[in-house]
C-alpha cells in the first residue's frame, strides 16, 4: 500500500495542477502540501480540464475546460424575484377565462380561491407564433430567439425554501449555490473581476445563502453588488484607497513585493507565498477594471435610452458588460426583497413587466449583435409562479406545481416553447422540469455533467443535484 | 444480506480501475460507492471472490446501470416494486418479480426484462410510454449475454426498513476506528538522538522508513512565533521575544508553552477552533421570524472560560450535550454550555427533521468523527450505521426542547422572573412592557419523551418501524441498550464520552494535532468513517489517544505534549530531496508553513498597532465599526448574513459544522489588504509606535519589524525601508512624516511575512 498514491488527490480545482507545477518548475517541488491536504476532501470528478498555464497553477479560479465542450461559456440569470405568474406571462390559459370564477381544484393551490381569468391579452408573437402576453411587447419580439419552458415545477410554494432550491437545489441554507458549483467547476475567464457576480439593488428575501458557498471554499460565494446606485467606486468592496493616489499606491505596493521577494527567495519555492504575490498585483489591476466595468457612463446614450432607466435597466447593462468581459457567472435580481409577490393585484404586474421588458430586449440585442448570444445563456424566471385561481379579488398566491421560466442563447432551442401545464396551469404535466433538471441543463451547456460535478465533504460527494435531476435533452440546440 | 459486503466489493471495484460515474449521497443506493479515491484506495483488499472483468464493469457503469435507473428504477426500485420485481441489484434481477426471471444470466432471450423492452409480449411492454431506443436494447440484451456482469459495489440495496434487517459484521468491527485504543509500544528508531520525546519517536521511525530526514530546529524567534500564534493568536511582544531570547536553559521553551496556556487568552484561540466544530452562529440564514441568539455569546464565553481552566475533553463534551441534566453547582454555566445544541440552526417553517439532522450531524462529526447523518435516508454506505442508529439518536432530539433561563442580576438562574422572551424583543426602548434580562438559550427535555419510527428514505410521511432511544450499534453492547432517562440526552453524553468509546479521544487529539500541525494524522478531522482518510501514524493516534484519556482528558497536558517535541519544533524550510520524496510532507519532515486565519490575522494587526482591546468575552460586536478593537471572534456571526471580512477570508460557513479552514488566496482579499480602513488604521498605530521608539529611522524600521515581525530587519530590508521614507516625501514636516510612516507600516501589515506563520 502506497500512502503517497493514496495522498494524492485527482483534479480538485484547489490544487488542479500540482503534477504541472511541479514539472513546470523543473526541480521536483510543489509546495502545494497544506493546500491539498486542505482541499484533502474537495474533489472534482474525473476528466476536468487542467488550466492551461503555469501562472494557473494553485489558482482556484483559474479558467477551466469542463467534461466535455461548453456550448455556453457564461450565464446570466435574470432572476425574477417574487415569482411572477405564469398564466399571465407565458403560459396562456384560455380556460381560465372561460371558467373565470367557478372554484378550483381543491388541495391543488395554497388557499383554494376561484380560478381567476388573466387580465392581460396574450398575442402570438414572432416565426414560431409563441403566445406571449401583452406585459412583454419587446420580449415577445424576439421570441423566436428563447425557449420557453411551461412545464417547470418545484417543491415549495414558501419563497425562502423555493429561492433555496432554485438557488441551491436544496430546500435549507446548507448547500452551494449554483453560481458557486459553476465557479467550483470552471473558474473564471477573467483574472482581473470577480468570477462570479450577484447584482441586486438591497437583498432578496433569504438573503447571502442564496449565493453563498457554504461548504465549498469561499473563492466560490457569489459578489453581491448592490446595484442600488451604480457608482462605480462603491460597487466592490475595498475597491478605493481612501488616502493614496495610483501612483503613491503602485508604490507603495512595490515595496510590499519587494519585502515579499525577499521573504519568498528565503523560503521557496512555495506555491501560496508566490499566489498572494500574484494575487495582490491582481488585485491592483482590478482597482481600475472594476472601476471601467461598473462605469455605465462609458455607454453611449443610445444605448442607455434602448436599456431605459431604473435599478433593472442599469443591471442588465452591467450584466452585458460583465459578460464581454468574460465573468462567468452574473445573476441579476428583479429587485429588492421580492417585489414580484402580487398576493392583492395581480395587475401590478404591469410595473414590473414595464420595469423589466425593455432591459431584457436590449440586453438580448445587445448579446446577440455582439455575437455573445452565441454563447452565452440567459435564463428568465422566479422562484415559482402564482395560482391561476384567486387570492381576495384580483391577487394570485405563490404556486410551485407549475410555472414558466424560459432560456436563451448558447446551445438552447430558438422558438420553442416546450411542456405545457394542464388546462388551467396549476400542474405541469407534459415534458415536466423539475429545478433540479433546469440545474443540471444549466450544467451541461457550460460543459459540466451534473453527475461528475462533485465536491467530497463530510465523506459524501456532493453535488448540485444531489441524486435528481435529468437533462432536457429536448431544448438543446 | 451482510453490511460489509458493499464496501468490501466496492475496493475491488475500485482496484479495477474503472472509474464511473461519480455520484451525491442520498437516495440512490448504489450512487455513493463511485469515484472513492484516497480512502478506498489505500485499504487492504480483502480476499473475496474474483472481480468481474475490468471492461465487463466498464460496460455495466456506463451503459447498463444508467439504462436501469432511467429507465427502470422508478417503479422497479427502493421505493417502488411493480409485479414485486426490483431491478437495483444482481440478486433483484435475478430473482425476477411476478412473471419469473427478469435476468437469466448468459440468456437473454428466456430473460423476461428483454421480452420486456422488446415489446414481444402483449401484456408485458417496459418502459410502458414508450419503447427504448434500439442501441439501448441491444446494450441490455449484450450484457445478459456477457452474464449480466454486476459488480458488487454498494449497489445491492440495503432496505432501510427495520432495524434486524440492519447487521454489523465482523469486517465491520474490524475497521480501525473502532478497534479499541490501543497502547502502541514506543517504536525502534536509528537516530535515537534526535527524538526528544515519544511523539518524536513515532514520526521518526516514519521518517526513517521513507528516508526522509528531519528537518533542523526552529530558529527561536520563529519557534516563538509559532508557539505564540498556536497558543493564544497573537505574536509576541517585543519584550517577551528578549526574554525568550535571553533564557538558555534547557527548559526555556517549556516555560514559554506553559506560560502562554496559563494565559486567558489560549481560550480565545482554541476556543474559536472549537466554534467552528460547533457551527456557532448568532441567528439563522433566514429571517423571516427566525430565532435569534443575542445572548448566545454566554455559549462562547462557556467554551473560552472551560478551555481555559482545562476543563478536562470529557466533562467538556458531557456539558456541551446535556449540561441542563447535569447537577452540581454553577447551573448557569452548565446551561449555557448547552449552546452547542441549543444555539443551532433553526429552519424557515419549523422544518423540525431537518434540525434534528442538524444536531446529530454536528453531534456525530464533531464528536466522533462520524458521518452518521448520511443514514437519514438509508443505511450508511461505508459505514456500519444504519437508519435505526440515526432515528434511535434523532429521538433524543426530538424529545428534547428549547428554553431560554432567566439570569439575575448577580448572574443566577431564575425561572421566576418575568422577563421578554428573546424572540419579542424589538430594540432599545421599544421593549417596555416586559423587562429584558439577561438569558441563557438552553435546553429542557420535553414533557413526552418519545422514539421515532424511521422515515423510509428520509420521507416524513412513509414511516418505518419505531427505534428506541439509544447509542450507535457499533460503538454499543450488543444488542444496544435503550435509553431510559427522560429523552436520553444525558445517557448519550455517557455514551460519547465512555472510555472505552473508541472514537472521542482519538478524533479530539487529532484535532488538536491538525492544528498544531496544519494536517491532521488523520486528515479529515470530522470523518473517521470508510470515507475519510486513513491516518499517517495510527500508532502515534493511539499512543497520544490513550495518553490522554490516562491523564485526565486534559488538553493543556496533551498541548505541551505534541508542542514540546523535535517534530514541532522544526523548521519550516525546504528540503529538496525530501520535497520530491514527499511534496505533500505527509511525514512531517518539516513544519508546514500556514497561513493565518482571519482572526489572528486580523488581532496580530491590532497587537502591532498597539490597538488590541485585551478584555474577554461579553456581547458580540459590530467588526465594521472603527472603534472595534477587540478580538475577531468577538465579532458578530451571522448565519445570515456574515461578515463581509470573515467570508472573504475562509471563515467557514456557521449553517454547518466545519472541521478544516480553507485558505484560499484571491484578488479580492487583496483589495482589502490594499484599502480598507482598518488595515490603514492599523498601519497609523504601527508608524506611531515606531516613530515614538527613536528619532533614527534605522531604529524605527528596526522596532517596527520587531512588533510586526518578531525579528530585526536584514541590511537589504533597511535599505528598502530608507528609500520608501526618503522617496516618498523630502519634506520633513511631522504630518508628511506620519503619512509616509503610516504607507510603510501599512505595507509592513500587508506582506505575506505577516500572514504566514514558518
Amino acid at each position: 500500500m502506497s500512502i503517497h498514491s493514496a495522498f494524492r488527490t485527482p483534479h480538485s480545482p484547489l490544487a488542479p495542477t500540482r503534477r504541472q507545477f511541479v514539472a513546470g518548475l523543473g526541480c521536483g517541488f510543489g509546495m502545494l502540501g497544506l493546500a491539498s491536504a486542505l482541499a484533502g476532501e474537495g474533489l472534482v470528478g474525473e476528466g476536468l480540464g487542467a488550466t492551461s498555464s503555469l501562472a494557473d497553477a494553485g489558482n482556484p479560479l483559474a479558467n477551466r475546460l469542463g467534461h466535455f465542450p461548453a456550448r455556453a461559456k457564461r450565464v446570466i440569470f435574470l432572476f425574477m424575484n417574487g415569482g411572477p405568474s405564469h398564466v399571465d406571462t407565458f403560459d396562456p390559459k384560455p380556460a381560465l377565462t372561460e371558467r373565470h370564477g367557478q372554484d378550483g381544484p381543491s388541495g391543488k393551490t395554497r388557499k383554494g380561491g376561484k380560478l381567476m381569468k388573466s387580465p392581460f391579452a396574450f398575442h402570438r408573437c414572432g416565426e414560431s407564433g409563441i403566445e406571449v402576453s401583452e406585459l412583454f411587447p419587446e420580449v415577445g419580439r424576439r421570441i423566436d430567439d428563447l425557449c420557453v419552458i411551461r412545464s417547470m415545477h418545484g417543491d415549495s410554494s414558501a419563497h425562502e425554501r423555493a429561492l433555496l432550491l432554485m438557488n441551491s437545489g436544496n430546500m435549507q441554507p446548507i448547500r452551494p449555490s449554483w453560481g458557486s458549483w459553476l465557479t467550483y467547476g470552471l473558474g473564471t475567464e477573467n483574472q482581473d473581476l470577480p468570477g462570479y457576480v450577484v447584482l441586486c439593488p438591497g437583498k432578496p428575501v433569504v438573503g447571502p445563502q442564496l449565493w453563498g458557498n457554504s461548504f465549498l471554499p469561499a473563492v466560490y460565494q457569489g459578489t453581491h453588488i448592490n446595484n442600488e446606485s451604480v457608482d462605480p467606486k462603491r460597487v466592490i468592496r475595498y475597491l478605493e484607497n481612501g488616502r493614496l493616489g495610483r501612483g503613491d499606491q503602485r508604490r507603495q505596493l512595490d515595496l510590499v513585493q519587494q519585502l515579499n521577494a525577499l521573504h519568498l527567495a528565503e523560503r521557496g519555492p512555495d506555491s501560496e507565498l508566490e499566489a498572494r504575490i500574484q494575487s495582490l498585483e491582481i488585485a491592483y489591476r482590478m482597482q481600475e477594471e472594476a472601476l471601467d466595468v461598473f462605469d455605465l457612463s462609458r455607454e453611449p446614450p443610445s444605448v442607455r435610452d434602448r436599456y431605459g432607466k431604473g435599478e433593472f435597466a442599469d443591471a442588465c447593462l452591467l450584466a452585458r458588460r460583465l459578460a464581454e468581459r468574460g465573468v462567468r457567472v452574473t445573476q441579476v435580481y428583479y429587485g429588492n426583497n421580492q417585489p414580484w409577490d402580487d398576493h392583492k393585484d395581480i395587475t401590478k404586474h404591469r410595473d414590473h413587466a414595464e420595469k423589466s421588458d425593455r432591459p431584457i430586449a436590449a440586453l438580448l440585442d445587445d448579446l446577440k449583435s455582439r455575437g455573445l448570444l452565441d454563447d452565452t445563456l440567459v435564463v428568465w424566471g422566479g422562484e415559482f409562479g402564482r395560482t391561476p385561481t384567486s387570492e381576495g379579488e384580483k391577487g394570485r398566491d405563490h404556486h410551485s406545481r407549475g410555472f414558466t421560466m424560459w432560456l436563451a442563447g448558447g446551445g438552447i432551442k430558438r422558438g420553442l416553447a416546450y411542456g405545457s401545464t394542464d388546462e388551467l396551469g396549476i400542474d405541469a404535466v407534459e415534458n415536466r422540469v423539475h429545478v433540479h433538471d433546469l440545474h443540471a441543463t444549466i450544467l451541461h451547456l457550460l460543459g459540466l455533467d451534473h453527475e461528475r460535478l462533485t465536491f467530497r465533504y463530510s465523506g459524501r460527494d456532493f453535488r448540485l443535484t444531489d441524486v435528481h435531476g435529468t437533462l432536457v435533452q429536448q431544448i438543446l440546440a | 444480506m451482510r453490511f460489509n459486503l458493499p464496501r468490501l466489493a466496492l475496493r475491488q471495484h475500485y482496484r479495477s480501475g474503472s472509474g464511473a460515474a461519480s455520484h451525491a449521497c442520498v437516495g440512490v443506493l448504489w450512487a455513493c460507492s463511485l469515484l472513492l479515491a484516497e480512502a478506498t484506495r489505500a485499504a487492504e483488499p480483502p480476499p473475496a471472490e474474483p472481480p468481474p472483468d475490468p471492461a465487463q464493469i466498464e460496460f455495466f457503469e456506463k451503459q447498463i446501470r444508467p439504462l436501469l435507473a432511467n429507465h427502470c428504477h422508478e417503479c422497479h426500485g427502493p421505493d417502488k416494486q411493480e409485479g414485486k420485481l426490483r431491478l437495483d441489484s444482481r440478486a433483484g434481477a435475478l430473482a425476477g418479480g411476478e412473471y419469473g426471471p427478469a435476468v437469466v444470466a448468459g440468456k437473454p432471450d428466456e430473460s423476461w426484462l428483454v421480452k420486456a423492452i422488446r415489446y414481444d409480449h402483449d401484456d408485458v411492454q417496459m418502459p410502458p410510454k414508450a419503447k427504448l431506443p434500439v442501441e439501448k436494447i441491444e446494450a441490455l440484451t449484450a450484457w445478459i449475454k456477457l452474464g449480466a456482469p454486476w459488480p458488487e459495489t454498494a449497489g445491492s440495496v440495503r432496505p432501510a426498513v427495520a432495524e434486524e434487517m440492519f447487521e454489523i459484521s465482523a469486517e465491520d468491527r474490524a475497521y480501525w476506528a473502532f478497534q479499541p485504543v490501543g497502547q502502541s509500544p514506543l517504536p525502534e528508531v536509528r537516530d535515537a538522538a534526535w527524538a526528544q520525546s515519544p511523539v518524536d519517536r513515532f514520526v521518526l521511525a516514519r521518517l526513517e522508513a521513507h528516508d526522509l530526514p528531519p528537518a533542523p530546529p526552529a530558529e527561536r524567534r520563529t519557534l516563538l512565533r509559532r508557539i505564540h500564534f498556536d497558543l493564544v493568536g497573537l505574536p509576541p511582544t517585543p519584550d517577551e521575544m528578549e526574554a525568550f531570547l535571553a533564557d538558555d536553559s534547557p527548559d526555556a521553551t517549556a516555560r514559554a508553552v506553559d506560560r502562554l496556556l496559563a494565559s486567558p487568552h489560549y481560550g480565545e484561540r482554541w476556543g474559536r477552533h472549537w466554534l467552528d466544530v460547533a457551527r456557532y452562529g448568532e441567528d439563522q440564514a433566514h429571517t423571516f421570524e427566525a430565532r435569534k441568539y443575542p445572548d448566545g455569546f454566554r455559549y462562547r464565553d462557556w467554551v473560552i472560560g472551560a478551555l481555559n481552566r482545562d476543563l478536562p475533553y470529557d466533562q467538556f463534551v458531557q456539558q456541551q450535550i446535556a449540561g441542563d441534566l447535569l447537577d452540581g453547582p454553577d447551573r448557569a454555566e452548565r446551561l449555557a454550555a448547552v449552546g452547542f445544541l441549543s444555539l443551532g440552526p433553526v429552519y424557515y417553517g419549523r422544518a423540525v427533521a431537518d434540525e434534528i439532522d442538524d444536531r446529530i450531524d454536528t453531534v456525530t462529526r464533531g464528536v466522533l468523527g462520524l458521518t452518521v447523518a448520511c443514514a437519514r435516508c438509508h443505511d450508511h454506505k461505508f459505514d456500519p450505521v444504519g437508519t435505526a442508529d440515526y432515528y434511535a439518536l434523532a429521538g433524543v432530539f426530538a424529545s428534547t426542547q428549547y428554553k431560554e433561563y432567566v439570569l439575575t442580576e448577580a448572574g443566577e438562574v431564575d425561572d421566576s422572573i418575568d422577563y421578554l422572551p428573546t424572540d419579542k424583543r424589538k430594540g432599545k426602548d421599544k421593549d417596555k412592557e416586559q423587562p429584558v434580562r439577561p438569558v441563557i438559550h438552553s435546553l429542557q427535555e420535553s414533557d413526552k419523551p418519545a422514539d421515532m419510527r424511521i422515515h423510509l428514505r428520509g420521507n416524513a410521511d412513509n414511516l418505518g418501524d419505531e427505534v428506541p432511544r439509544r447509542f450507535l450499534a457499533i460503538l454499543s453492547s450488543e444488542p444496544p441498550p435503550p435509553f431510559t432517562q427522560g429523552s436520553g440526552r444525558l445517557e448519550l453524553s455517557q455514551a460519547l464520552i465512555d472510555p472505552e468509546n473508541p472514537l472521542t479521544a482519538r478524533v479530539l487529539v487529532n484535532r488538536v494535532w491538525a492544528q498544531h500541525f496544519g494536517v491532521g494524522i488523520v486528515p479529515t478531522p470530522s470523518n473517521f468513517g470508510a470515507l475519510g482518510q486513513p491516518p499517517s501514524h495510527p500508532e502515534l493516534l493511539d499512543w497520544l489517544a490513550s495518553r490522554f484519556m490516562a491523564q485526565g482528558w486534559s488538553l493543556k497536558t496533551l498541548h505541551r505534549r505534541l508542542m514540546l517535541t523535535a517534530v514541532y519544533q522544526q523548521s519550516s524550510g525546504q528540503h529538496r530531496a525530501n520535497a520530491a520524496k514527499d511534496p505533500d510532507n505527509r511525514w512531517l519532515w518539516r513544519m508546514h508553513r500556514r497561513r493565518l486565519e482571519v482572526e489572528p490575522w486580523r488581532d496580530a494587526m491590532l497587537a502591532a498597532a498597539g490597538n488590541l482591546a485585551p478584555q474577554i468575552g461579553g456581547p458580540s460586536e459590530d467588526l465594521s465599526a472603527p472603534a472595534n478593537r477587540r478580538r475577531t471572534l468577538y465579532g458578530e456571526v451571522s448565519r445570515h448574513n456574515l461578515h463581509p471580512v470573515l467570508r472573504l477570508f475562509d471563515f467557514p460557513d456557521p449553517n454547518l459544522t466545519s472541521d478544516r479552514r480553507a485558505a484560499t488566496i484571491v484578488p479580492l482579499q487583496q483589495l482589502y489588504v490594499l484599502n480598507s480602513e482598518f488595515l490603514a488604521l492599523q498601519a497609523d498605530g504601527l508608524a506611531e509606535r515606531a516613530l515614538a521608539a527613536s528619532a533614527d529611522d534605522e531604529a524605527r524600521i528596526r522596532h517596527a519589524y520587531e512588533l510586526a515581525f518578531g525579528r530585526w530587519p536584514n541590511e537589504r530590508e533597511v535599505q528598502l525601508g530608507r528609500e520608501f521614507l526618503a522617496t516618498a516625501n523630502n519634506d520633513t514636516s511631522d504630518e508628511d512624516q506620519q503619512a509616509v510612516w503610516q504607507q510603510y507600516a501599512h505595507a509592513l501589515l500587508g506582506s505575506n511575512e505577516f500572514a504566514f506563520i514558518d
